[in-house]
This record gives structure tokens, sequence and C-alpha cells, in this order.
């Protein structure tokens, strides 16, 4: 309970403590006796005054108050008829409010249901592809390790390759180098034989 | 609500002891005593004071009998003002009963309205209700009512009776949950240190940023004067009913149970009593 809520409710108390209770006794006897008072006060007029109109006037004054009390019971009941009305309609439209709400908890229910499916089937799915995911992981290692073994084959063949071709070329270069030689020899050689024939010529006419 | 319906009840049944004196200028034909009656909060002087009327007139000429109206310590009673509020404004500190002195000649006309029958508090208590449903719902409870329904506001109310007036004035509490509240609140803020007879503007149950309005709220907004600062001495007193509800009270729940049955919150601002 809020203690706002308390604190007026306590106060409401305390106030009827002061104001109200320690003279509701009091005043309600004094009401009473007056009214007492006034009632034999007019009982005794009436005596004085028309002692055998009494019968009547008692007769009279009893038809006042049943009429009276009839007049308050009527009240009551239309009162009560009111308030019976009112929680009728209030019934009505907690049961209208609960036959909605049903309604809604079914369909909510179903709803959920579904979902649940869903989540079901797409669990499923994300296992599967899960598994794919791995043996396609696993063949891109094998696949990586195969390609750094055939990158480095193939260097090597490369760099025998290029021993081979520096060797080649030293070869060709040192052959050329012999041809160069040789040919220099041979053009020495053609020299020196061109002046002998023409001095065996002249030595033969002799 | 139902919870709650023990307050209503308090609020409903509050009583406050009275002892009427004749006015000693008043030519009487023998001594007149005093009247004594418990007096409805809720209600209206004028609608209950029918024995102390009768009981004065036994004392006093027919030819000198005037319209009778009601003065404590020098101010004259406004009988369109409900009885609690009257006396939680004028006499909250007194000793009870509360003495209230009643006068059959000399009608102050600029200060109270004349009351010749019944009639006219009804009029007056149901122009207060309809008042109230423009502010609560723009008057679509009230006009929805049939004129049996006023009656029964009207009869019990005049008949002291809490379960005839609850069952037809719970439909004037009633507003849409997703509302939080009535449009405006009813209320009324008097004080005995002005001229102007009383406070009452427009003012909602909630703030537009969704903030439920308390009771402070609305002093802060209306009448700041009647709260004091931290540290310093309390000079006033905020009083509903007799009773000095919680600052932080949320003005919703006030206006559905500490309301009057004319539908209207009122809220005496008095000074602190200096014993």
């Amino acid at each position: 309970m809020r203690s706002w809520k308390n604190h007026v409710r306590g106060e409401l108390q305390q106030r009827d403590q002061t104001e109200k209770l320690p003279f509701i006794g009091v005043f309600t006897s004094l009401s009473q006796m007056e009214e007492r008072f006034e009632f034999r006060k007019t009982f005794l007029d009436d005596v004085q005054s028309k002692s055998l109109d009494r019968g009547g006037r008692e007769s009279e004054h009893l038809a006042e108050k049943l009429s009276q009390t009839v007049s308050d019971l009527t009240t009551v009941l239309y009162l009560k008829e009111a308030e019976l009305q009112y929680w009728q309609s209030r019934v009505s439209h907690y049961r209208q409010e609960a036959l909605s709400l049903a309604k809604r908890s079914n369909t909510l229910k179903t709803t959920l249901s579904e979902f649940e499916y869903t989540i079901e089937c797409q669990s499923k799915e994300l296992a599967a592809l899960r598994n794919e995911q791995k043996g396609i992981n696993e063949a891109l290692a094998l696949a990586c390790r195969e390609k750094d073994e055939l990158l480095q084959r193939w260097m090597e063949e490369k760099r025998e390759e290029a021993d081979r071709l520096n060797k080649y070329n030293d070869a060709q270069e040192r052959w050329q180098r012999v041809a160069k030689h040789l040919k220099k020899h041979l053009h020495s050689e053609r020299k020196k034989e061109f002046v002998p024939i023409v001095t065996n010529s002249w030595y033969g006419e002799k | 609500m139902a919870d709650d319906k023990d307050v209503l009840r308090d609020v409903w049944f509050g009583r406050i002891p009275t002892c009427f004196l004749l006015n000693q200028d008043e030519v009487t034909e023998r001594e007149a005593e005093p009247y004594y009656l418990l007096l409805p909060r809720v209600s209206y002087l004028t609608l209950v004071t029918d024995k102390v009327k009768k009981h004065f007139h036994k004392v006093i000429r027919t030819e000198d009998a005037e319209e009778m109206w009601f003065e404590y310590e020098g101010t004259p009673l406004k009988w369109h003002y409900p009885i609690g509020v009257l006396f939680d404004l004028h006499a909250s500190n007194t000793v009870l009963p509360w003495s209230i002195t009643v006068h059959f000649k000399n009608f102050p006309d600029r200060d109270l309205l004349h009351c010749p029958s019944h009639s006219v508090i009804e009029a007056h208590f149901m122009s207060s209700i309809k008042e109230a449903d423009a502010l609560k719902h723009k008057s679509q409870v009230v006009n929805d009512m049939q004129k049996k329904d006023h009656k029964q506001l009207w009869m019990g109310l005049q008949n002291d009776k809490f379960d005839q007036f609850w069952a037809m004035n719970r439909k004037l509490m009633e507003y849409p949950t997703e509302d939080g509240g009535f449009r405006f609140i009813p209320f009324r803020i008097y004080q005995t240190m002005s001229d102007r007879p009383f406070i009452q503007k427009q003012y909602r149950p909630v703030s537009p940023e969704g903030n439920v309005h308390t009771l402070g709220d609305l002093m802060k907004a209306m009448y700041p004067v009647a709260l004091s600062n931290e540290g310093e001495p309390k000079r006033f007193q905020v009083v509903i009913h007799g009773i000095e509800p919680l600052l932080e009270t949320p003005l919703q729940w006030l206006s559905e149970h500490l309301s009057h049955p004319d539908n209207f919150l009122h809220i005496c601002v008095i000074p602190v009593p200096s014993d």
C-alpha cells in the first residue's frame, strides 16, 4: 500500500476521532430526546384540545409513518435495482472482454507454435550449413598445401633451368672465343700461304 | 476504486459538531436556547438547517423573521460553499463544537447569495456537477444521464444516502484507462488572506511528458506561496476535508476520492496556527 494513501486514511480517522466520535453519542441522544419531546408535546396538545379526535389523530399519525416507511423502502428498492443493473452491465462487459482476450490468447499461441517450428527448421539448416562449411574449409586447407608444394617444385625447376642456361651461355661464349681465335689464326695462315705461291711461280720459270 | 471505498465513506460521513446561537440583536419573545447539530461536511448549510430555523422561529415574532443567514466571528458564511470548506477555512482551529451565530435580519446582500428554497441549492449543486464534468469529460457523462439520474445525485445528497449517490456518481468518476485520468482536474483553491474567492484554472492530471501530477505540483503551479522552502518553517497548511494529504499524493486519485459531491476538489490554504 502506498504511503500517501495510508496517510490519507490515517488522517481521516484521526479527524473523526477529534471532530465526530466524541460528539456523535451526545448529539444523537439530544436529537432523539428532542424528537420525543416534540412528539409528546404535540400529543399532549392534541389530547387537551380535542380528546375526541385523539383516536383519529393517532391513526392518521400511524398512517403517515407507514406511508413514510413505504416511501423509504421504495427508494431503497429503486436504488438496489439501479445498482443491480449497473453490476449486470459490468459483468457482461467483463465477459465480453474475457472472450476477446481468450481469442487473442489462442491466436498468439498458434503464432508462437509456428515461430517455434520455423526456428527448429532454421536450426537444422544452420547445422547442415556448418557441416558443409567445415568440409569446404578442410578442402581449402588441402588445396593450399598442394599449391605451396607445386610452387616450390616450380621454383626448383626454374632454378635448374637457369643453371642450365647459364652453363650453355658460358659454353657459347667459350666457343665464340675459340672460333674467333681460330678465324684469326686462319687469316694469318691464309696470308702466309698467298706470298709463297707468287714466289714459287717466279722460281719455276727460272 | 473499489479498494478505496472506505476513503469515500470517511469523506461522506465526515461530521462537524455545531452549536447554533441566535444573534443577540434579534428581538425575541423569550430567551433562545442554543441548538446543537452534527453537520455533514459535504452538505450545504441551508440544506441541513431546517430544524435550526424551526427552533428559533419559536422564539421570534413572525414579522421579525426575514431570511435566515449564518455568521462566524463576524464573517458571513456562504451557504453555496460546502460546510466542510467553511469550517476548514474559517474555524479549523476553533474549540468544538463550532459556534455559529444565526441571523434573521440585515441580510448581507454584498457577501451572500439568497437561498429562498432547496431548489436554489439543487440548481447550484447540479450546475457545479455539470461544470466539473465539462472539465473532466467535455460534459459527455452528465449529458448522457437522464433527468432521474440527476435527481438521484441530488436526492442522495439531500437525504444523506451514500449508496444512492455513489451508484450514480461513479459514472462521473470513470475515464479511459489509456488517458491516465480526467481531461482536467476540477479544483478550487480557497485562501483566507485574499479578497479573491478562489483559484480555479485548467490543470491536467498528467504532464505532457507522461508524469503523474501531484498535489504538490498543483500548488506549485497555482499557489507557490503555500509551499515552504527547505529549511524554512512551515507557514501554510494545505487542507482537504479537514486533513493535510501528503504533497506527493497523485492529483487524479485525490479528485476521484476526496472531491465533494459537486465533483470539485475543494482545497483550503490556511495559516499554520501559532500555539
